[in-house]
């Protein structure tokens, strides 16, 4: 089963909340796909087996010869080669590496190289968490490429867990739409009530069934509980707003980590569901 | 004219909150909400739109024509988007990254790209500016291509109306949004926190910044939850001669305000509200040195 | 011969927009026979690489010279390679920089403005 953990909203506790479900549970896949700005690995410390560079193939132009790349620049999508009289202008992070260069340029002037975009960690966590992270390489705008590669070790028969970026736009799509079932997590504040709205929007869209969790309650209003009880929408759960729990989440202490009655609160929460998604 | 954005790395450290404050205290500008994935700065504006646009992303490809089932587009696409080409042809419409490689090498021509509509973009008067915000719809792409169209949108309108100044609210993450919104501006205030998520977070975008030779400004928000990494964020700053512009202290009246859809500012005296006003004029000063 | 100026609008009485790349509109002003045209900078909507692909589509425009507010270093570039007088930190309308071209009151650029820079210089 694949439960995703995501949020409209930014900075609501996906990140928080995944890890927790994991280290409660104990025993799953982990993965974290928000591979522009990768948190989990603070939280579960995993043991790193395995790095994986993850990498793309642009275009190097031997312009040692009169021939005319004025095709490339033409075909290309991206505004990523233009030309200078006889200089080409390459404009790397713009490149998605769709090898049309190769295929209209003037043969055998156009060859490839690899270029790396980020990478992908594997790693284990006690007793028995595989982790799997995406990490892009800033100032590359290859997200998609890193999502893709990190899908790739997705086992679907078994728990696995998913962080998801925030947003509702491609990257949170990717990370989302092979999940079961989706926890949307969310914060008591208008912020987090018209972003909550955008995101389940999109899982509806995805036909994922989803639950809410309300992070930080206490610190806004009831307007997001009033909109899920008004819309049948399922709360799973809701988490008062904790200064302690924000100053270990400051160190990079998981938030179950010397507090039992809320691992068992996770667990409850896995195991429903789990048990929601064998109903279906 | 000056252009500002406000970016942060990892989501929730305070951006738009800080982007509202700004804009209801500065003069002659415009203001552009570049999170237009999800968009929350209208929601303290309140603005009134006046001019609706649809935003066309990009093009995806489709198989409009007669598909010989050669195999050729699948075998040449990069991205994954097109499988079973020999048999019953299906493109990936999420995983389409519209190069057209497809098209070009169709040997029937069977494929086009058609257009999508992927959102929509507003020209809005507020009491405090004119206003450019978007919203993308929900798994669209091209995010980047929206922000840049409402950058471009705003410098039309601060350039008509004579404005020296264009306060952009960025998206977070280090991704192509965040990059679209950097493009030409003056200064970027990056607005972290002291956790060690938001540090790791912060250090990418202050690279990513650098790459396109933007100077960074820092923001350190609810710095007194954690000193000691408060004292780690001044450190890296001190070491590559970032000015940290402000730290805002933790103040339980700044989510108080936001719930009521009120600006901190406005309170005579939240401790948070004064640091919020102090950094505003810093970063006005160092604006128009 | 052909003057290309970055416009904020489409006729000779629109302001000479202080941007190239992202200008929304080029005029291609022919001294010859004293006609113009306007197009739309369709090259401010992509995401980078906006100068240098404004600067392609107006030198294939066949234009000698270029007038605007500010022109960047990729796009310096290409009308370097094409041969192109660059007339930047120009202000005012467009009627006013074609006359001040024609009068000899521009003064040539001789490197590029940095992108930050608004065009504020010698020919405002």
């Amino acid at each position: 089963m694949i439960i995703s953990v995501a949020s409209g909203k930014g900075g609501t506790g996906k990140t928080t909340i995944a890890t927790a479900l994991a280290l409660s549970v104990g025993y799953c896949q982990f993965f974290d796909f928000d591979v522009e700005a990768p948190n989990a690995s603070f939280f579960l410390k995993p043991d790193i087996k395995h790095i994986q560079k993850v990498k793309i193939k642009q275009p190097v132009f031997l312009t040692d010869t009169d021939k005319s790349f004025k095709e490339c620049a033409q075909f290309c999508h991206y505004n990523a080669v233009a030309i200078a009289g006889s200089e080409v202008i390459f404009f790397s992070e713009l490149c998605h590496g769709c090898g049309g260069c190769i295929l209209v340029g003037p043969q055998g002037s156009v060859r490839e190289e690899d270029v790396v975009v980020g990478e992908i960690r594997k790693g284990m966590v006690s007793p028995g968490i595989e982790f799997f992270m995406g990490d892009l390489k800033p100032g590359t705008m290859r997200t998609t490429e890193i999502q893709n590669a990190l899908e790739k070790y997705i086992e679907k028969e078994k728990l696995v867990i998913i962080d998801c970026p925030p947003g509702t736009s491609c990257s949170m799509v990717t990370a989302v739409k092979n999940s079961n079932h989706c926890i949307l997590v969310t914060e008591p504040t208008p912020f987090g009530l018209n972003d909550l709205i955008l995101s389940i929007d999109l899982v509806k869209e995805l036909s994922i069934p989803f639950g809410v969790i309300i992070n930080r309650d206490g610190i806004g209003n009831s307007e997001v509980e009033n909109y899920c009880s008004q819309n049948n929408i399922k709360l799973l759960a809701k988490f008062p707003y904790d200064m302690n729990i924000a100053k270990s989440y400051s160190k990079g202490e998981a938030v179950i980590s010397g507090r039992p009655e809320l691992k068992e609160k996770f667990l409850d929460l896995a195991n429903k569901v789990i048990k929601d998604k064998e109903a279906e | 004219m000056k252009k500002i954005v406000i970016i942060s790395g990892k989501g929730g450290t305070g951006k738009t909150t800080m982007a509202a404050n700004f804009i209801k205290i500065a003069h002659g500008h415009v203001a552009v909400d570049c999170d237009v994935d999800a968009a929350n700065l209208h929601i303290l504006l309140d603005p009134s739109i006046k001019k609706k646009e649809t935003f066309i992303g990009g093009a995806k490809a489709k198989v409009t024509g007669d598909c010989i089932n050669c195999g050729k587009c699948e075998e040449l696409c990069r991205f994954e988007a097109i499988k079973d080409s020999t048999t019953d042809i299906k493109i990936d419409k999420l995983k389409c990254e519209s190069c057209e490689v497809c098209v070009y090498i169709c040997p029937t021509k069977a494929i086009e790209l058609t257009d999508e509509k992927q959102g929509e973009y507003y020209i809005s008067d507020t009491k405090y500016c004119s206003f450019v915000h978007a919203r993308l719809d929900p798994g669209a792409e091209n995010s980047g291509l929206l922000v840049t169209k409402i950058r471009n949108i705003s410098e039309d309108i601060a350039y008509q109306q004579d404005k020296k100044l264009i306060i952009i609210d960025g998206a977070p993450g280090i991704g192509c949004s965040v990059i679209a919104s950097l493009n030409g501006v003056d200064y970027a205030l990056i607005v972290t926190e002291p956790t060690i998520s938001a540090i790791s977070d912060f250090k990418k975008i202050y690279e990513v910044a650098g790459f396109f030779n933007i100077e960074s400004l820092v923001c350190i928000n609810k710095f007194d939850i954690n000193l000691d990494n408060t004292a780690e964020i001044e450190k890296f700053c001190a070491n590559r001669n970032i000015e940290v512009l402000g730290k805002i202290p933790y103040d339980e009246d700044v989510p108080r305000y936001l719930a009521d859809k009120k600006f901190i500012i406005d309170s005579a005296d939240s401790p948070a509200a004064k640091e919020i006003r102090n950094l505003w004029h810093k970063l006005e000063k160092s604006l128009y040195k | 011969m052909k003057i290309c100026i970055s416009s904020s609008g489409t006729d000779l009485d629109s302001n000479v927009d202080p941007r190239f790349g992202r200008c929304p509109y080029f005029i291609i002003y022919d001294t010859d026979i004293d006609k113009f045209e306007y197009f739309e900078n369709e090259s401010r909507n992509a995401m980078g690489g906006a100068g240098i692909q404004a600067a392609q589509f107006v030198v294939n425009k066949g234009i000698s010279t270029v007038i605007s507010g500010a022109i960047g270093p990729n796009s310096f570039k290409v009308f370097n390679a094409a041969n192109i007088n660059i007339y930047s930190g120009v202000t005012g309308t467009v009627r006013e920089a074609i006359d001040k071209l024609k009068n000899g009151k521009l003064v040539l650029t001789p490197a590029p403005d940095v992108q930050s820079h608004s065009g504020m210089g010698r020919n405002s």
